[in-house]
């Protein structure tokens, strides 16, 4: 007897090839046989009219502190996605110094948008190395996890305060290598980092003090282990991009490791900056430097309140610095005093195309219900005033608590997406799952690629669109035994409806600790989710207690043996 | 457009230890007058001249520039 039997569904294994009819039957954590299945399994799923297709891989997140009080990285692992990378763009929890555990707060709230509160109310402080917080991780872990180590966080590690002041010494250099390599034997997938971010002061995070020999002191490291690196290059401007995708081409070249950049974006005005960033990435492959840009399928939506920092006014420092540094009493203040009023006018005067097609997503106030769902052009005529007056009305009418959003901000052109999520050396990714929890929903983007541009655009096919989430993501980032259905890999499977997979709608939650409220979207069209043999979510019960999660790519003395030269 | 154009890389330093503006301009544009050459790099590198200088105290003083940061040497290329 099997311990799951998965029956008559249509097979798309990730490689790309087409599908197939088939059984499937799993032994423990691996797939034991494909075919006609005859014996019984302890637990059967009839997959009759469905597709089984591996567990997607989610390369770009930002889970590591979600995965604290949430095991199953909700709602992810109900869409689909079996595998998720957090630590992204240089931050990571660990390895992290007691005092050192309210800097890496501010910098996750500035960068990726998450509240203290949830901090503050979901998180029990136990750990300081990064194999105490991946000890601390696996109890209740539903969803395999790739985490990468955060160089930032590295430096806070060995240097301490003056990680955010100046180069390290050699010694230094060599303390962090040795914390790399801690934090790869403990399981960490790699490294990030990063070149434009900023801390909650608005002061370059630590990584951006180190000078390219100490990012190719940790690149050699990577190599001793085969492992990637993740960076966040300028990728507001195009000549920057692709000086860092160069050095990444060196890196890479130099130790035998593959690279990713994100996000990479196509908006309408950026066309010819991404076929010169493409270009190059080109040529740096055909040197045989591997350096994947990361680009996400869904379109650029933001919401935004006044309650907490949005990115969406970064470029507007008075607006910014209001958001960032000023009690609500001090935003409203900000908005209603006559000269400051007049000067968040003049700064955000040059973009009132932008606040004219926002669109009032909820008020709290019986009297402002009448504008919900229609756009500050539309608010400012029914009041008589300029959208940007409107906005900044409703703020204060509201207490802050009046949500705004602008929709299709840009990566929204069909033709050029689809051009760019079928390149063979683009690699899909860039939800930053578990991130910017207020500004938009970061689940479900691989529903939308197949609902999207497979089914409605049918700029892709099935298989191909599976490939690009399964088998190359777990070969670019060396995640052995996984992506492919195939006899003896680790069963991470998902069972969905082709003809309905999706992103649900858009809503507002409270769900985080602390109280705290988020953007989610729940699946359309998935069936069953499978991580290493067990039955995780499904449509029918919802999500299983029974968590067989697991670090990947798993401790070294397991992939030692895939140590570059 | 062709691809090798498309493809074509503005010219980029690394900063060294320790460097400013100037011992770039002095490095890298050693024919141009250097303080025409400091305003250039300026002009060229937004990115690191717009940004905020050091805390005040700090080791880095008055100077934007970071160890990671990529500073170009040459001016854009001009638009097609």
């Amino acid at each position: 007897m099997y311990d799951l039997v998965i029956r008559n569904g249509t097979i798309v294994d990730g490689s790309g090839m087409p599908s197939y009819k088939a059984d499937i039957a799993v032994s423990g954590d691996r797939i034991a046989k494909i075919g006609r299945v005859a014996e019984t399994g302890r637990e059967e799923v009839d997959a009759s009219g469905k597709v089984v297709s591996p567990g997607f891989i989610d390369p770009h997140t930002h889970f590591d502190a979600q995965l604290l009080w949430d095991g199953y990285a909700k709602p992810a692992l109900s869409h689909g996605v079996t595998t998720i990378v957090p630590g992204n763009c240089s931050l990571s929890l660990a390895p992290l110094k007691a005092e050192h555990r309210m800097k890496l707060v501010g910098m996750f709230n500035q960068i990726e948008e998450m509240p203290y509160k949830a901090f503050k109310e979901g998180v029990v402080w136990d750990w300081e190395t990064f194999s105490e917080y991946i000890t601390r991780i696996r109890k209740g872990l539903a969803i395999n996890v790739a985490p990468l180590v955060g160089h930032s966080v590295i430096r806070l590690w060995v240097m301490g305060d003056a990680a955010m002041e100046r180069t390290a010494t050699a010694e230094e250099v060599a303390s962090m290598q040795g914390v790399l390599r801690e934090c790869l034997d403990a399981g960490a997938v790699g490294l990030s980092t990063s070149y434009v971010d900023m801390d909650e002061t608005l002061l370059p995070v630590p990584s951006r003090y180190a000078d390219a020999s100490e990012v190719d002191a940790l690149a050699s490291v990577l190599g001793e282990y085969g492992r990637i690196l993740q960076i966040v290059p300028e990728f507001y401007d195009p000549d920057l991009t692709i000086a860092r995708l160069d050095q990444l081409a060196e890196i890479s070249l130099k130790y035998s490791i593959p690279t990713t950049f994100s996000p990479l974006f196509i908006n309408a005005d950026n066309v010819e900056a991404v076929e010169r960033v493409m270009a190059r990435v080109d040529e740096q492959f055909a040197r045989g430097a591997r350096v994947w840009p990361q680009v996400q399928t869904r379109p650029i939506d933001i919401s935004f309140s006044f309650a907490v920092p949005s990115l969406i006014f970064v470029r507007m420092p008075n607006w910014y610095k209001l958001m960032r540094f000023g009690t609500p009493e001090q935003i409203i203040e900000g908005f209603t005093n006559p000269e400051n009023r007049k000067k968040l006018i003049a700064e955000a005067t040059p973009n009132m195309g932008l606040w004219s097609f926002l669109t009032l997503r909820f008020a709290q106030t019986d009297a402002n219900q009448k504008y919900v769902g229609k756009t500050l052009a539309e608010i400012g005529q029914m009041r008589g005033c300029t959208p940007l007056e409107a906005m900044i009305d409703l703020s204060v009418e509201e207490k802050l608590d009046a949500h705004f959003m602008a929709a299709n901000m840009g990566h929204n052109s069909d033709e050029r997406v689809s051009a760019m999520l079928k390149h063979p050396r683009v690699h899909i990714g860039a939800s930053d799952g578990g991130a910017h929890i207020l500004s938009f929903s970061t689940y479900g983007d691989t529903g939308y690629l197949f609902a999207h541009f497979v089914r409605h655009l049918k700029a892709m096919s099935l298989e191909e669109a599976v490939k690009k989430v399964t088998s190359d993501t777990a070969g670019i980032w060396g995640i052995p035994d996984r992506g492919l259905i195939q006899k003896g890999y680790v069963a991470d499977l998902v069972v969905f409806d082709a003809a309905t997979i999706d992103r649900g709608e858009e809503t507002y939650v409270q769900d985080v600790p602390g109280d705290g409220k988020r953007y989610v979207r729940d699946s359309r069209g998935v069936d069953t989710v499978v991580v290493g043999g067990g039955i995780a979510w499904s449509a029918a019960a919802g999500y299983k207690d029974d968590t067989r999660g697991a670090i990947l790519p798993g401790e070294a003395v397991e992939t030692r043996p895939l140590v570059a030269a | 457009m062709a691809a090798a154009e498309l493809s074509r890389v503005r010219r980029s330093v690394l900063p060294q230890p320790g460097d400013t503006w100037n011992t770039i301009a002095q490095r890298e544009l050693p024919k141009m007058d250097e303080a025409k050459a400091v305003s250039s790099l300026q002009s060229w590198n937004l990115h690191v001249f717009m940004r905020a200088a050091g805390a005040a105290g700090g080791v880095r003083g008055t100077n934007p520039i970071l160890p990671s940061d990529v500073i170009f040497i040459e001016a854009p290329a001009a638009k097609a």
